[in-house]
């Protein structure tokens, strides 16, 4: 993917190393501003420490990262107010309402007082949170501990939001919940950074996705982009009118396949269908359907199988598996 | 039980702290024998010197116990409840007798492990001659095993109750240092009379080890102002402890069940939204209601200071009020005592016992407060969302300091009064009022700088609490007993060095504390106080600076 013209996050061969352990590998990405980065990555595979140095919390061994024009070493103050970090821990304070603990980050962050209970009521109900304003910390839920870490995360209106992992532990409703609250985030102009492991969430929400493992950039663009690079084999499958013909039609498509392919045709009875992997082209697949007509199988459809953010992160984990 | 028993205590073996705890005692004990052991080939056939070394020895055994065993038992049940272990011990075949004695049992043989170190400084003591092994040494480790017993009963008790593994350690500390030196006040304020708050007092006593440890070494009556004195009642004390300590094992394991979780969240009722009735009763029962919207910090504020004020339990306004309307209370019945001369203590000792009611204040609040103000945050998660903020390192460690500063000051003016009577009674003390009082500030600002700069190297807030409890119980307490053995075994010179270490010995020096007035301690103490406090704040600062810069 071509480096945006405004980039407002921009990554240029960040490394990190812990002595001889590299935990960060020449990585370079840039984001324009509003988007939605999703960055995933089996765990040690880089992540947080990315986050931290974006966040000044640590520093690279070498390499830049700038969030708007400003240097992530060199501007840390600046960086402070451009960004908003949600760490995956939340950091409740006891005997503290959540009022007044949104009150404290605000007060930190030195926003005046007056213009502080606007903006605490301001982001309290961006995140759909106004009902818990009363409520101790300690004593929300994890979904509702999410929702305040992301109104913490927005008193001071930075520009970038960092979020390490804002799904985790959620049930689906509040999972749902979540992601149209970062989808609002986006609309609002902010530019997201999000971490997860339930990767489905973030297909459905990220204008542009990085896979890392192992400290190296791994893939880097829109999903579709992601799929393109990785040139994997596209699955498909057969539904037969009835299990009847199933070993007749997976023969079939064997003996239409390249020899290194026929080993992924996979028949299932039980649910009338036939399933494989293969690189051939749609004219070719033509030809498979029509071998399979011709031989008077009842076909009732022949679909491709559409990959998504979760094959692709399997497709680029198992493939850097062996160099671990 | 035994997995229970055996989890508990290799748990604690593997912990650093044990092994400090172990080392120390070890290393302690050791140096005890070596510097009382005849050196110059004279036989000492009075005892005297074994005699001398023995009364060390059982003052550093009693001390060793009750600062360092309710730290383990402290925190061991609230600590697997907030980790989600207890639940699943719960849903296994251990019944909840099986899990508290396995607790109680893994703690104990750690008690005993650190007993046992002690056992070659007991068998040097005993080798000197004049100390009976089974009539003082031997009674002295059940006594002692005693109030490890009753110390692992009272923290085992604590831990299913608190919320939290410091608020546990502190309110352990608490109990046991209640047990070991409060339940002798009642007897000496009802001294020399008769009825049933005398017979109260008197049972009460029984409670406490040092009357029974001072008359196993020979020294009963001979120290404390006679609250020692008498039969000391060696079995009342163990048999008393032990059925103390049953009686809260039963406590304890009737609440070891699932009604632990049996806990609802706070629902944030706000006064605010109660009707006009309710608020003003609240108003009048609290002054300050805690339950009421508050406004925003106000910008000349550190808000560090005020979310530390508000994060504390402690720490809101009504408290701050009961606790100090509490010291003056005490402050003033004090004075009272003397005054209605019901009492011949004496305007001096009404004094030192004012002192040593502020510098214990002092003592035992700091370290709660103060131990925490860093690990707290780093154990919470909350130390990353203060590096985001653009809070400087400077604001973080003063906001945090000033939090504590302003509750002791003013848990300390709450208890002038008393000294304000004191000097209408006797207007020639003003002058020692004063210098006792910015000793008692120094020792503030030393405990204040001390904790905090101790607290900062944990990560966890009931390990750097229980850390600062130790070194200011060592600190303070420490040449208080070295006081007590003054003549025999230790001289003028080591006294008067180890009055100097804290200003506590200068306070009661110049407020003329019976015992105390020999010493001239000022301004050595100041000096030496001064000196580790600012030592203190600058490893404080440093460590902040450490902690918040990019890694």
């Amino acid at each position: 993917m071509n480096a945006p013209a405004d980039p407002v996050l921009d990554i240029r061969n960040l490394t990190k190393k812990f002595g001889a352990f590299t935990a960060l590998d020449n990585l370079t990405l840039s984001l324009r501003r509003g988007q939605i980065l999703g960055f995933i990555g089996p765990n040690g595979a880089g992540k947080t420490t990315t986050i931290k140095i974006l966040v000044g919390a640590m520093r690279p061994t070498s390499g830049t990262a700038t969030i708007a024009g400003a240097d992530c070493v060199r501007d840390a103050r600046r960086i402070k107010r451009l960004v908003g970090f949600m760490p995956d821990s939340f950091g409740a304070y006891d005997n503290m309402r959540v009022r007044e603990y949104l009150d404290f980050f605000g007060a930190a962050f030195g926003i005046p007082r007056g213009a502080r209970a606007k903006r605490i009521d301001e982001v309290l109900e961006t995140t759909g949170s106004g009902w818990m304003q009363d409520r101790y910390v300690e004593a929300l839920s994890h979904g509702m501990k999410q929702r305040i870490g992301v109104a913490r995360t927005l008193l001071h209106d930075p520009e970038m939001l960092i979020l390490d992992e804002p799904a985790n532990g959620l049930d689906p409703q509040a999972r749902i919940e979540m992601r149209d609250l970062l989808l609002k985030l986006a609309g609002l102009g902010k530019t997201l950074i999000v971490t997860s492991h339930i990767l489905p969430e973030l297909s459905r929400i990220c204008d542009v996705v990085a896979i890392i493992t192992q400290g190296k950039l791994r893939a880097f663009g829109t999903l579709d982009q992601i799929m393109r690079d990785l040139r994997q084999k596209r699955t498909f499958e057969v539904q037969l009118c009835g299990p009847a013909q199933v070993e007749t039609a997976a023969a079939a498509v064997r003996e239409a396949l390249e020899p290194g392919e026929r080993e992924g045709v996979k028949a299932h009875a039980t649910e009338s269908l036939v399933r494989f992997d293969t690189a051939r082209s749609d004219t070719e697949l033509a030809a498979i359907l029509a071998a399979l007509v011709g031989r008077r199988i009842d076909v009732s459809q022949f679909r491709e199988i559409p990959k998504d953010l979760e094959d692709a992160f399997l497709s680029v984990t198992r493939r850097e598996a062996p160099a671990a | 039980m035994i997995p229970v028993l055996s989890r508990e205590f290799l748990g604690i073996l593997r912990s650093p702290r044990a092994l400090a705890a172990l080392l120390a005692a070890a290393v302690a004990f050791s140096l005890l024998v070596l510097a009382r052991w005849p050196a110059g080939g004279i036989v000492d056939l009075s005892g005297a010197g074994s005699r001398g070394a023995f009364l060390v020895f059982a003052a550093a055994l009693l001390g060793g116990v009750l600062l360092l065993v309710p730290a383990f038992p402290a925190s061991s049940i609230v600590r697997e409840r907030n980790q989600g272990t207890l639940l699943l011990l719960f849903n296994s075949p251990i019944s909840a007798v099986g899990i508290y004695a396995g607790k109680f049992l893994g703690v104990l043989a750690f008690a005993g492990l650190v007993l046992c170190t002690t056992l070659p400084a007991a068998a040097a003591v005993y080798a000197m001659g004049g100390v009976d092994p089974w009539q003082q040494i031997g009674l002295l480790y059940a006594v002692i095993v005693v109030m490890a017993t009753l110390s692992i009963a009272i923290g085992l008790l604590v831990s299913t109750r608190a919320t939290s593994p410091d608020a546990a350690v502190r309110v352990t500390y608490g109990l046991v240092f209640a047990v070991a030196f409060l339940t002798l006040a009642p007897h000496a304020l009802t001294r020399g009379t008769t009825g049933l708050s005398a017979t109260i007092a008197e049972w009460l006593r029984r409670l406490s080890p040092l009357p029974v440890v001072m008359h196993l070494v020979g020294q009963g009556g001979a120290v404390g102002g006679g609250l020692l004195e008498k039969d000391a009642g060696v079995w009342q004390f163990i048999v008393g402890g032990l059925g103390l300590a049953a009686v809260l094992a039963v406590a304890t394991i009737l609440q070891l069940d699932h009604r632990l979780f049996d806990r609802s969240r706070d629902a944030g009722t706000i006064t605010d939204d109660q009707s006009l009735w309710v608020r003003i009763v609240r108003r009048l029962v609290f002054l300050v209601d805690p339950q009421r919207r508050k406004a925003g910090i106000p910008v000349f504020l550190n808000p560090i200071m005020v979310k530390e004020f508000r994060t504390r339990r402690f720490g809101r306004f009504h408290w701050l009020l009961r606790l100090a309307a509490g010291c003056a209370v005490v402050s003033l019945l004090m004075t009272l005592a003397a005054t209605n001369g019901t009492m011949d203590w004496g305007v001096e000792t009404i004094g030192g016992l004012l002192v040593i009611l502020q510098i214990g204040l002092v003592v035992l609040l700091t370290p709660s407060l103060a131990a925490g103000l860093i690990a707290s945050e780093r154990e919470r998660g909350g130390w990353p969302l203060l590096q985001s903020t653009t809070l400087s390192g400077w604001r973080i460690a003063s906001g945090k300091l000033a939090s504590v500063a302003w509750t002791m000051l003013l848990v300390l003016a709450a208890t002038l009064p008393g000294y304000l009577v004191m000097t209408t009674i006797k207007p020639t003390m003003w002058n020692q009022v004063m210098l006792a009082l910015v000793s008692v500030l120094l020792a503030v600002a030393m405990t204040l700088a001390l904790s905090a700069a101790i607290g900062a190297f944990h990560s966890r807030t009931a390990a750097a609490t229980v850390t600062v409890y130790v070194v200011l119980m060592i600190l303070y307490l420490g040449p208080l007993i070295i006081w007590a053995f003054r003549g025999d075994p230790f001289g003028e010179q080591v006294v008067r060095g180890a009055l100097s270490i804290t200003p506590l010995g200068a306070a009661l020096s110049v407020i003329g504390m019976p015992g105390f007035t020999q010493y001239e301690l000022i301004p050595i103490a100041w000096r030496i106080a001064g000196t580790i406090c600012v030592a203190s704040l600058i490893v404080y600062a440093l460590q902040v600076w450490r902690l918040l810069r990019p890694e």
